[in-house]
This record gives C-alpha cells, structure tokens and sequence, in this order.
C-alpha cells in the first residue's frame, strides 16, 4: 500500500503540474496572438505594459478575477456554470497523456539506511499503454463544454454557435481519426513512446520494391512516411479546436459571439484555456506522430552519451536529468512552432461558410483520408520491409 | 483489506449506478442524457479497471464521444416542452417509468438467479496479456481472423442504418408538417 | 491501477479548481443591481423574439447519426492497423488486405451514396 501510495501521490503532482504549466502558456499565447496579429495588421498590439506588452497578460488575469458575475434572466444556472468548468477538464487530461519528454531514471540508493529505488519516472501524467486511443476518447468529450454553455445561457446565438460547433467538431473528427489509421499501420502501436522510439535514427531509410532507400539529409520522421496524413491530420485539428478558418461556432459576424455570447470574467478565460488546450493537445499530438516527439534531427542523446560528453564524467541520475530536460526544451520548442502556425493561419485565411465548412470536411478530407489508408495499405503490403 | 483496485471499482460502480439512477428518474431530459454521459465514462473507466483499456478508449469515443452526443444535441434541439409535460408528471409518465424500470429489474435479478443457480461453466480463460497493447493485437487477431465474417455483416449492417437514416429524414410530414 | 486511481483524483482536483474559481471571482467581483434589460438574452441591441427553444434544422440530427456510423467503422480499423504490420510480416498481409478492403468497400458505397443522395449538402 505504501508503494501504491507513493505512485498515486506522483502522477497526481505530475499531472497537476502538466495542468499548471497548459494554463501559464494560455496567457503568453493569448499575449503571443494579439501581438503577432498586430504586426500581421500594421498595428502594434499590447506594448504599453512591460517590456514589450508583456506585464499585459498579469493585468488581464486581475482584471478577469474582479470582474462582475453575470448571470442572464432565462439561463439554467447548473448548466451555465458547469459548462467552464467542463471545458478544462479534456485539455488538461489529453495533454498529460502525451510524453513531453524521456524517462528520467533514478538508480538504487540509500538513504537514512533504507533502500531506495531503482525509480523510473516519466514524463507524461499517465499510460495506459493504448495512447493515442485514450486522447481521442477523452478530447471527444469537449462537444458538452459547449452544448452545456449554448443551452444553459438561453440564448439562440448560443445555441446556434454550440450546435454549429459540435456538428463541426465530430464531422472533422472522422477525418482526424481516419487520417491517423495511416500512420498507425507504419508503427504497429498506440503507445506515444513507441511512436517516438522508432523515430529515431539519422536518417530516413525505407525499403520500396525490394531495394534499400536511405535518403541521408532527411531526418527519420513521420510526416515523411505519410505526408498526406499529417497534412489532413494537421487541418482537422484546427477544425477541433475551433480555431480560424473553421471558428464557425463564434463567427463574430453572425453569431455574436457564439457559444459563449454571455460569458463574462474568468468563466470566458477558462474557455479560452479549454481551447488553447486543445490547441497544445493537437500541436503535441502531430509532434510526436510526425516530427519525432521530443527527439532531436540527426542527433541521438541519450543518458549514456551525455554521461560521456560531461567534462569528467557525471553521475548516471544527473545525465538522465539533463537528458530530459534537454528534451523537454527540444518538444517546447516544436510545440511552440506548430502553435505559431496556428496563429499565422489564423490571419492568412478567411472563415468559411457553414456548407463549405461540412462540404470540405465530408467531401473533401473524409474521401482523402481514406484515399491515405488504402494508399499505405497497399504500399505496405507490396513493399515494405 | 481493501486494495486499491477494489476501492476504484467500489467508486466507479457507485458512480455508474447513482447516475444510471439518474438518467431514468430526472425529469428534464436534458439532465437525464448529462446523466448518461457520467454513466458511460465511467463504464469507461470500469473497462480500464479490468486492463481492458482499448475497450475503454472505444467505449469512451462512440458512446460517450458520439451516441451521448447525439442524444443530448437532440434534445438541446427540439422542442420537447410537451414531451416532459407527459413523461414527468402525472400518473402515466410516473407508471411507465415503474414498469419500465421494473421490468428491466426483473430481467436482471432473472439472469443472475440464473447464472448462480445453475453450475457455471466457463470456458477456460486465454493466458493473460501482459500489456494493453498485445491484448489490443490480440483482439484484433482473433476479430479478424475468427470472426472475420461478423466483422464484414457489421460493415454492411452499418451500411444499411446509414442508408435507412438518410431515407427516413427525407419524409416529410408527420406531426410537424402542420406548422412548417 | 494507481495511474487510474490518480487519474480520477485529478478530475477531481481539476472539477475543485474550476468551482473554486468561479465561486471565488463573483465572491470578489462588483454585484451591482442587474437590471432587466441586462439580463435579457444578448441580442446586440435588438429585444429577442425567438425562445431558445426554436426549431432547428434536422441536419443536424442527420449529421450526428452519420458521424456514429462512420465513426463506428474509423474505429474497427484502429486495431486492424496496428496488427497489420505483423500480418504482413508473416506473410498472411494478402488475407488482411481483403478482410479490410470489403469492409472499406462498403464504407466508400456508404459515403457516394451519402453524396448523391444529397444527404450532406447544407443548402
């Protein structure tokens, strides 16, 4: 009972740590938003507090906390305060699904004369062994969020936006979960860290009709092995997150300001978490099928090698430290690229209308995801190694 | 001396229950499919327990991810005002949920009478698997290998149901027809 | 089984933290009187007509119906993927190949008659 304990106490504190550090980054990207906006639209953005507009994010979250409490005359209170609190709930658990870095592992020691160890602590909340399946059940439960908040404001805009948003989101969600069947064949397992485990090497190498194919100045990634997969993958998940051009739900035009129109204070910014959640929970998901997860290009680290590197040494434990926080930098880093593509997207495309919007995702993406898994069926039965 | 896998069942089946409770005795409709969804995620959670965690994931994407959905956007979308003056109050709505709940009841206490009467006879138990991703590739192995031609009849069967939708959503008609 | 157990207490945890936060800012918020048109549905202005209960489109419904069905068959192919690599291996990839590629024929019928029956175009 001690040792289960101990675990349950761990994954806790990893897990709300995971949870702690999806909502720091929610203000820097809202801040990161409105600034790139602003120089995407020759204006400035929020530059007058701290250096560079950076103090902005602090003055918003006390402003959020000091804000009235709204309620409106025909809403269903259960409902309507329920729905923020439901929003938070997929993103944060999605995201401590994923390893965001190596496992760092602890050697046997004593201490206060007692054995300790040997520990193996990961770099993810938990793991149940069957990834990616578990973080497409859970993030398809964000559909109540909104449906909660459309029909608990009493309001038709609401209902409107909450019943546009979640048929948006479950007819994109095909897509998304097709396009993966793909690059699931190629790895043969649900497990993340399985994923990124064959991701390694320096460079790509295939077999293709019987003959060896290394092609050296590539690194040995996903996306190449099934680019038409990552690419639909990447669209649906912009899709999901209701993110421009498919922010349909809160189209500000028709809408108002969609499902949650009577939002106000701190129960919008946890919506705003919810959807920058999911956002990180998406940028995360293609960094770890299609870029390597927390793997360097070209380099292999491991805890051994740094031991080595060290200058005179270093003790196993430490060099397994370093090792995982040089990868959780390096998945830092690809998360933050993919999320600043979301971003860049966000002012480079037009909203589309609602007919295109389910066009495209029933038509368009539906037909070449499937398109994707015959096409790596058939390569992989004819020509794989 | 209770472990931690008993204490889990012992929530989770309490949730399932409690909210499967729910789901018949509420009277907005609304909060019986919220009801509904609690229940089926944790059944979820209850497959996660027995290490079955690809059923779990199943379980949570088509029942709590897409049917539950269903039913709540349904009724978040019409109106149901006359519905819920019938079901929840007065004495019909109030004698059909007795006997419907009575019933199912009764089939349960049927089938477990049933099963603790009679010898069981189980048949003898695969080896188990050691992780949840073989026991995932063993599922898939003996689906599409023993059950080969039932995974095919469930493809056409959902061929069938989607083409049986798309013709019965064309009728017009019916009960709405009068005020459209 | 304690990742589980350690799961749920952080639903737990997360469910406390959105509670506390919303009880906490209307506890530290401004409660001015709400007035009645302020707590009118908003509808940028204009004084709302329409319940929140109107008609809606049964597209919608449509819609949902057909996500399950198509969703149903996504997920059948999930654990035929990951195995498919074994089967391949061991040389049995052809039989793989024809038990998915029925299935899949049947999920392509579905989806051009979907198309051409119109039942997906939102006009």
């Amino acid at each position: 009972m001690g040792k289960d304990a101990f675990e349950i106490t761990l994954n806790i504190v990893k897990m709300i740590l995971i949870f702690l550090v999806m909502v720091q980054l929610v203000p820097v990207l809202v801040w990161a938003e409105r600034r790139v906006s602003g120089f995407m639209q020759n204006r400035f953005g929020p530059n007058r507090i701290g250096p560079l507009g950076l103090m902005q994010l602090l003055a918003d979250a006390v402003k959020f906390l000091f804000k009235e409490p709204f309620f409106p005359a025909k809403g269903v209170a259960a409902m309507y305060h329920a729905a923020p609190v439901m929003a938070l709930i997929p993103g944060a658990l999605a995201l401590a699904a994923i390893p965001l870095s190596s496992a760092v592992i602890v050697e046997p020691f004593q201490w206060l004369g007692r054995e300790f160890g040997p520990y193996t602590f990961l770099a993810q909340g938990y793991d149940f062994g069957v990834g990616i399946v578990m973080v497409l059940g859970i993030s398809s439960l964000g559909a109540y969020s909104l449906l909660m908040a459309g029909w608990g404001s009493s309001n038709k805009y609401s209902l409107l936006g909450a019943v546009r948003a979640s048929a948006q989101m479950i007819s994109y969600e095909l897509a998304l979960g097709l396009s993966l069947v793909g690059i699931l064949m190629i790895y043969g397992t649900f497990s993340f860290q399985e994923m990124i485990n064959q991701q390694l090497g320096q460079a790509l190498h295939f077999n293709a009709l019987g003959k060896e194919v290394v092609i050296s100045w590539l690194p040995n990634w996903g996306i190449f092995y099934n680019p038409l997969g990552a690419l639909i993958f990447f669209c649906a998940t912009f899709a999901e997150s209701n993110r421009l051009p498919f922010d349909l739900p809160e189209a500000e035009g028709e809408l108002v300001a969609g499902f949650h129109t009577e939002y106000g204070g701190f129960a919008l910014l946890m919506f705003y978490i919810g959807e920058y959640g999911h956002m990180m929970v998406a940028s995360a998901l293609v960094t770890v099928f299609y870029l390597g997860g927390y793997t360097m290009p070209f380099y292999e680290i491991t805890p051994a090698y740094v031991q080595q590197a060290w200058f005179g040494g270093m003790h196993p434990n430490w060099a397994s430290l370093l090792t995982g926080v040089v990868f959780a930098l390096v998945m830092l880093v690809k998360v933050m690229l993919l999320l600043w593509v979301f971003i860049w997207v966000r002012w480079t495309l037009p909203r589309f209308r609602y007919d295109h919007l389910m066009d495209l995702g029933w038509k368009t993406m539906l037909p070449w995801a499937l398109f994707n898994t015959i096409l790596t069926a058939a390569w992989i039965a004819f020509s794989w190694r | 001396m209770l472990t931690s896998t008993d204490f889990l069942f012992y929530v989770l089946a309490f949730i399932s229950v409690f909210f499967g409770a729910a789901v018949v005795i509420a009277r907005n409709p609304i909060y019986s499919a919220m009801s509904l969804v609690i229940t089926m995620i944790s059944v979820a959670f209850l497959f996660g327990a027995l290490d079955a965690w690809f059923l779990a994931g199943v379980q949570l994407i088509v029942y709590a991810g897409a049917v539950t959905v269903l039913f709540v956007m349904v009724l978040m979308l019409f109106d149901l005002k006359h519905e819920m003056k019938t079901f929840s109050k007065g004495l019909l709505g109030n004698g059909v949920k007795l006997i419907a709940s009575g019933v199912t009841l009764g089939m349960l206490l049927v089938y477990i009478w049933s099963t603790y009467a009679t010898e069981p006879t189980f048949k003898p138990l695969p080896p188990a698997a050691t992780s949840s991703i073989k026991a995932t590739k063993d599922l898939a192995t003996s689906l599409f290998t023993d059950y080969i031609f039932a995974f095919e009849a469930i493809g056409a069967l959902l061929l069938i149901i989607a083409v049986g939708a798309v013709t019965l959503s064309r009728i017009t008609g019916g009960t709405h027809h009068a005020d459209s | 089984m304690s990742s589980l157990l350690a799961l749920l207490i952080f639903v737990a945890f997360l469910a406390a933290f959105g509670i506390f936060i919303i009880v906490g800012t209307s506890a530290l918020g401004p409660k001015p009187e709400v007035s009645k048109a302020k707590a009118m549905p908003y509808e940028s202005g204009v004084v709302g007509t329409e319940q929140k209960d109107s008609r809606m489109s049964v597209k919608f419904y449509l819609t949902a119906i057909l996500f399950i069905l198509f969703d149903i068959e996504i997920i059948f192919m999930y654990p035929w993927a990951i195995t498919f690599m074994d089967f391949v291996k061991s040389g049995q990839g052809m039989y793989m190949l024809g038990g998915m590629g029925v299935f899949v024929l049947l999920f392509v019928v579905g989806l051009i008659w979907e198309v051409k029956s119109k039942a997906l175009d939102w006009n």
